[in-house]
């Protein structure tokens, strides 16, 4: 029964997937000169991710969800190679300037987090940071997390974040879907779609994903996972 | 776009291998042309460089 229940949410959630998710790309290629001017350094928590994963100089390296590089310019630092995914144009354009203005290497690809257009085994480290949060349907995010897996090379290690209930700003304790302003310097706002995830949410949608989960925690009002493929043997 | 790149590139869809049709090169970077997947043949734009492999329902230009 549950999964009739599940049928006919993924039929009624499809109708309108695309244009949805089309959406999200629109609001980024809006604010995107604007929002990467406002995300300078990387987070810690990236940092001590990429550190640990990706110290030896080889494999391929994969920011989902780049923005403007700033992980992505972590991960060439450490690795052979470094693909930058983004569904806007406009941050892959900022991800682009970054690029030649700091002199490190990636390889830009517009792409969507739920279908995503790289090899299955491919990709060795991969940071997939502040970005599932903004897939408007729970199809698409379950889907962005199996096609994580996928994409992972046997032994190849993600940090997947999102934003939490946990964070002050919030005084919910269930995950619930909202649209939080970014406001323009002309004063202009533009809605942006969040998910706002419970904790045990977050990692129940992990455990019904074809990731395994290695380590949970928050930081900052962030949930963070380190993840790897399931039937990974390292 | 560096032409090595197409080793781990795949279709969106079905995940079959692209093939680069009618390249464009700035010196070695692959600036223009189209990715074509070898199995539903679906063709991506390469934009300035950057390859558009968005699935083709969220490729559809903005409407004004």
């Amino acid at each position: 029964m549950a999964e009739d229940r599940n049928r006919a949410r993924d039929r009624t959630e499809s109708r309108d997937e695309g244009t949805r998710r089309a959406d999200v790309r629109d609001t980024y290629d809006r604010i995107a000169d604007h929002f990467a001017s406002t995300r300078e350094y990387a987070w810690p928590e990236v940092e001590a991710f990429v550190e640990t994963h990706a110290s030896d100089g080889t494999g391929v390296g994969l920011d989902l969800g780049c923005g403007n590089c700033r992980h992505a310019e972590l991960l060439a630092a450490d690795l052979e190679s470094v693909v930058g995914l983004d569904v806007s144009r406009g941050l892959l354009e900022t991800g682009h300037a970054r690029a030649l203005e700091r002199g490190f290497a990636v390889d830009l690809i517009q792409g969507d987090a739920a279908a995503l257009p790289l090899a299955t085994d491919s990709i060795d480290v991969a940071v997939y940071v502040a970005t599932l949060h903004h897939l408007p349907t729970r199809t698409a995010r379950t889907a962005s997390l199996d096609e994580l897996a996928r994409v992972l090379s046997p032994g190849g290690r993600a940090l997947v974040s999102a934003w939490s209930t946990a964070h002050d700003k919030f005084e919910e304790t269930e995950g619930f879907d909202t649209t939080i302003e970014w406001t323009l310097p002309g004063g202009e706002t533009v809605d942006r779609f969040y998910h706002i995830y419970a904790p045990d949410e977050f990692e129940a949608e992990l455990a019904g994903s074809t990731l395994e989960c290695c380590e949970v925690e928050l930081s900052s009002g962030n949930c963070y996972a380190t993840v790897t493929a399931t039937g990974s043997n390292a | 776009m560096n032409e090595s790149l197409l080793d781990i590139l795949c279709c969106p869809l079905d995940k079959h291998d692209l093939e680069l049709e009618d390249a464009e090169y700035d010196d070695d970077d692959v600036v223009g042309g189209e990715l074509v997947c070898t199995e539903c043949g679906e063709a991506y734009p390469i934009e300035d460089g950057i390859p558009n492999l968005l699935p083709p329902d969220m490729r559809e230009e903005t409407p004004a």
